[in-house]
């Protein structure tokens, strides 16, 4: 009984310690994160929505496209890895996993006001929607998912760019 | 108790039952062995996701038992920092029989998580057990889960031979 309470005792302790070590570490990283931050309350709009609503636009290829031609920016929210190896021409590299790193170097291209499209692997993968959320708690209001991802836009025949360009 | 008692005593460093005398024993060495595998795999894991807790915060959530929101957020912040603690207090053996129990548990966890994902894969796209293939978010990327489940258990038994059989050999606990 004695080995268990102490065992239990300094699993305790421990548990403590690496509590105070992973919060000062995820404070003072780049890519630390508030985990109190809303990101559930985030409004999704799937484009059935009949009345002016504040949100996240979920689109398809003709409206991401016509985003793109308008002089639109878009990001890749996938790894700089995939990225290199083949993105829509144009787009920003905004790995989703690195949002502290990424972000300083980003803003710049983007505005508060100007719509703005994000993409990640296919229709499947969330990251581009989870990177619009957190974009959205920093005040963009203005942001478009494009869901095909890129699956989406080789289905549709389209060229890719490779390498890094941004 | 009083804490000196407690450093000194039974708490730290293990007590009576730590203090053997004269040279080291097999089992020694094997609880020594026990303690760098698991501190060296942990450690590497750890790393590979500690700095970024979105990656990890996706991992957790692709098992759909906790979903998006602060409970998510703190595991992917804490989870890794737990791992690295505990794997040095193996290294060291300060502490080592709560990181021992720590490891215990959190294997177990991870079994059954893994186990309640191989199910839902399984269930969902009806793949047979032995294909099952998935990242489980451990820091070594994709493998099949059999193999995951096999790693676990290995895990775990590493770690309850530091804690039912404790040897205070090679620690900083031992002055011999």
């Amino acid at each position: 009984m004695e080995r268990i309470r102490y065992g239990i005792i300094q699993a305790i302790i421990l548990t403590v310690i690496s509590f105070v070590t992973a919060f000062t570490f995820n404070a003072f990283s780049e890519n630390g994160i508030n985990p109190f931050r809303k990101m559930n309350g985030v409004p999704v709009l799937d484009g059935f929505q009949t009345e002016e609503v504040e949100g996240i636009r979920i689109v398809g290829i003709d409206e991401f496209r016509s985003l793109l031609d308008g002089g639109g920016i878009v990001l890749d929210s996938r790894t700089a890895e995939d990225y290199d190896q083949g993105h829509v021409p144009g787009a920003i590299l905004f790995d989703y996993f690195e949002f502290g790193s990424y972000l300083d170097t980003v803003t710049p291209y983007l505005s508060f006001d100007e719509e703005f499209a994000i993409y990640c692997t296919g229709p499947y993968c969330d990251d581009s929607e989870l990177l619009a959320r957190e974009l959205f708690t920093l005040g963009y209001r203005k942001i478009t998912v494009f869901r095909g991802g890129l699956e989406g836009w080789l289905e549709a025949g389209l060229p890719l760019e490779t390498g890094m360009h941004y | 108790m009083a804490i000196n008692e407690y450093i000194n005593g039974n708490g730290v460093f293990g007590g009576k039952e730590g203090l053997q005398e004269g040279s080291a024993r097999w089992k020694d060495y094997l609880v020594l062995a026990c303690r760098i595998f698991l501190a060296a795999v942990f450690i590497y894991a750890a790393f590979q996701k500690a700095d970024k807790p979105l990656m990890f915060a996706d991992e957790i959530r692709m098992y759909r038992v906790i979903g998006i929101g602060p409970l998510l957020y703190i595991m992917a912040i804490v989870l890794p920092w737990v791992e690295i603690i505990c794997s040095l207090s193996l290294l060291t053996g300060i502490f080592m029989r709560g990181s021992a129990f720590t490891f215990i548990v959190m294997n177990a966890i991870f079994i059954a998580v893994v186990i309640y994902r191989t199910f839902d894969i399984m269930n969902g796209e009806g793949t047979p057990f032995m294909d099952v293939y998935f990242d489980c978010g451990c820091g070594f990327g994709a493998t099949y889960a059999w193999k995951k489940i096999l790693e676990d258990i290995v895990f775990m038994l590493s770690a309850m031979i530091i804690y039912f059989a404790p040897s205070y050999r090679f620690t900083l606990g031992r002055r011999n």
